[in-house]
């Protein structure tokens, strides 16, 4: 296995003491995006992309045609008045940008359908416990179902064009959380397997130089096993219909009925009948408007 | 075409209007959602539509209003709102900061518009609706109801001029909401609102104004001459019932508001415009094999038979059934009998 991506925080020390990695660099402003991109090209790593980490809105960052060559990964709260979105969609719509919203609050799902018809590639962030799952079920049917030209929204598009009837599928890499193919450093260069853990301190290595190969990094090969434990321990996603495209991601207690299932069973039915089109030749639409 | 009522609720209370129905029977609060109006763009898209009309009650009362306007622009629609123009302060300036830069080709407010004497209104309404025109004047076509066969037409010249407003002026006539005892121009009342109409016609000319008939006027009501005056405008004129089709905010759809209680279906029931408007033509049809049109002349007409003329509004025959002998069609009849007056 190559060695993952390696998302970091905007450290310009950091950054000098890497060389050949690919990288995703976390800011929290649009006009920090552009700076941290030319230093991380100036380093000697390859830019995979700049995660925005904003506080405000959508409709309130900066975004201006000079980031359109930049690949970003906006993470917004909301957003925000539609109005003031109109004042950046040609720079939505014209760069490589997807834009994530989370699923915690209604509008947001809302925001996402929104985004996606028209033409803004988006992404739906969802938590167990804070999800209102009829709702996301919608959207999901609207992302991969939905005849009228939209973009796609992930990770649900993801899910319907990759699902193999055959094998399991994870789908973390879209939230920057899978340790296959990405690894979370702190300011100091420490390493963990998510961005959760980075910011909690629970890290698997002092530095990436101490990680070879990553599928023989025990706490690596470790985690992208785990699903499996579940399995052998009786939990209820083992006898779930959706943990094929799920893997536990939501795991609820024993007993409980979090509603997780019941979703992924519908995402289940929804990628067999996208694999369903495209086996039958079916053509599909281009999304931008 | 369709019509999306933003909302149910009006702040004018116009002494013709259409939709008392609807805004009667709904919850005063009922207000287009994103959501739905993201479906029925979607659906809209998908039958092939590029033009859509806002309505309401009044459209801009609804807090989104502007931004509904600037997505269904991004849509690639082109979109004609229908207003009694008066928005508050801060919607107009809403309005001057986010609609003034879109051309006026994509975006045209149609402002219903009351004659100051025949219909007078509160001085603060009158200042409202004047603010809004000076504001929006190139974007609006000047909209009026004929209720009364007296009606005049100076004081909408004088508006045009004064406010820049567009030189088109589209008339309508009230019609009867079946059941609902309202004031409207019936049959016997046309010809002599076809000879007020025809007596602008110099006004017309000189100030370079062209007339556009809303639905529901009869063909034979109009002699050679004046057919020929309104041919002369804008390709030409025509004598239809059934203008477009109605989706409220709960996503009910109907044909126009007077017959909103009559086949009123879920949008959710259709695949596609064109299956509404089949739905809808087939409400017609049904009531016109009972009585061909509002006057008796209409059956056998050759302008109906052209499809030249529907023979007045179904409005119109639906009002007379309230009162007269009851229709054979079981589903329309229990509709009528919802408003029949007891005897
Ligand atoms: S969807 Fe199924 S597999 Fe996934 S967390 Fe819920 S119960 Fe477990
Ligand atoms: S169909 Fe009726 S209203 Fe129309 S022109 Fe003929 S007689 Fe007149
Ligand atoms: S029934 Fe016909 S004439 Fe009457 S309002 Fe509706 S569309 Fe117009």
């Amino acid at each position: 296995m190559k060695l993952p991506k390696i998302v970091i925080p905007y450290n310009k020390t950091l950054l000098r003491s890497m060389s050949g990695q690919i990288v995703a660099v976390r800011v929290k402003s649009i006009p920090q995006a552009a700076e941290a991109a030319a230093h991380v090209r100036d380093s000697g790593n390859a830019l995979f992309c700049v995660i925005v980490e904003a506080n405000s809105p959508l409709a309130e960052l900066a975004l201006h045609d000079g980031i359109k060559d930049i690949p970003l990964a906006i993470m917004a709260p909301a957003m925000g008045k539609f109005r003031r979105v109109t004042a950046i969609l040609p720079v939505l719509r014209g760069g490589n940008i997807r834009i994530y919203l989370p699923c915690d609050r209604p509008d947001n799902i809302t925001s996402l359908r929104l985004l996606s018809s028209l033409g803004i590639h988006c992404c739906a962030l969802f938590a167990p416990g804070e999800t209102n799952w009829e709702e996301l079920a919608d959207l999901m049917t609207y992302a991969v179902l939905e005849r009228a030209p939209h973009a796609p929204i992930e990770p649900f598009e993801f899910i319907a064009s990759s699902y193999e009837p055959s094998s399991y599928l994870d789908w973390g890499r879209i939230f920057f959380d899978d340790p296959r193919h990405f690894l979370h450093l702190d300011a100091r260069g420490r390493v963990a397997l998510s961005r959760r853990e980075a910011s909690m301190g629970d890290f698997i290595a002092a530095g990436i130089a101490e990680i070879a190969a990553a599928d023989e990094f025990p706490a690596i090969s470790e985690r992208i096993n785990s699903w499996r434990y579940r399995l052998a321990e009786n939990h209820p996603c083992a006898f779930c219909a959706g943990w094929k495209i799920c893997l536990g991601r939501f795991a609820p207690e024993a007993g409980e009925d979090g509603g997780c299932a019941g979703f992924f069973q519908e995402m289940l039915d929804v990628a067999r009948q996208r694999g369903a089109q495209r086996a039958g030749g079916e053509e599909l639409r281009v999304w931008q408007p | 075409m369709a019509n999306i009522l933003l909302t149910t609720r009006c702040n004018r209370s116009c002494p013709y209007c259409f939709a008392e129905r609807e805004m009667a029977g709904s919850d005063v609060d009922s207000l287009m959602s994103w959501e739905n109006l993201i479906y029925i763009a979607d659906f809209l898209l998908m039958s092939g539509q590029r033009r859509v009309s806002l309505l309401g009650g009044e459209p801009t009362i609804h807090p989104e209003c502007v931004d509904y306007i600037l997505y269904l622009l991004e849509r690639g629609f082109d979109v004609t709102v229908f207003t009694n123009g008066m928005l508050g302060k801060s919607r107009r300036e809403e309005f001057r900061r986010h609609l003034t830069g879109i051309s006026r080709e994509r975006l045209t407010f149609v402002c219903n518009l009351n004659d100051p004497l025949q219909t007078p209104a509160p001085h603060t309404e009158r200042e409202r609706i004047e603010e809004f025109l000076s504001l929006m004047g190139p974007w609006v076509s000047p909209g009026f109801n004929i209720y009364r066969p007296d009606f005049t037409l100076d004081f909408l010249f004088d508006a045009i001029n004064r406010f820049g407003l567009k030189r088109h002026l589209r008339l309508g006539i009230t019609h009867p909401i079946p059941g609902k005892g309202n004031g409207f121009i019936r049959p016997a009342e046309m010809r002599q609102v076809v000879e007020r109409l025809y007596s602008y016609r110099e006004i017309f000319e000189a100030t370079r104004v062209s007339p556009g008939l809303d639905c529901g006027f009869p063909m034979c009501k109009f002699t050679d001459e004046e057919l020929g005056w309104l041919n002369r405008f804008r390709g030409s004129p025509h004598f239809r019932c059934g203008a477009a089709v109605d989706i409220t905010p709960d996503m009910s759809v109907y044909h126009c508001f007077p017959l909103s209680d009559y086949q009123r279906r879920s949008l959710f029931e259709f695949d596609s415009l064109l299956e509404i408007e089949e739905h809808f033509r087939q409400l017609r049809q049904q009531i016109r094999v009972e009585i061909a049109g509002i006057f008796e002349e209409c059956d056998g007409c050759r302008q109906r038979e052209d499809d030249v003329c529907s023979g007045g509004g179904v409005c119109q025959l639906l009002n007379r059934f309230v009162d007269e002998a009851p229709v054979r069609i079981p589903e329309i009849e229990h509709e009528i009998a919802k408003n029949r007056h007891p005897l």
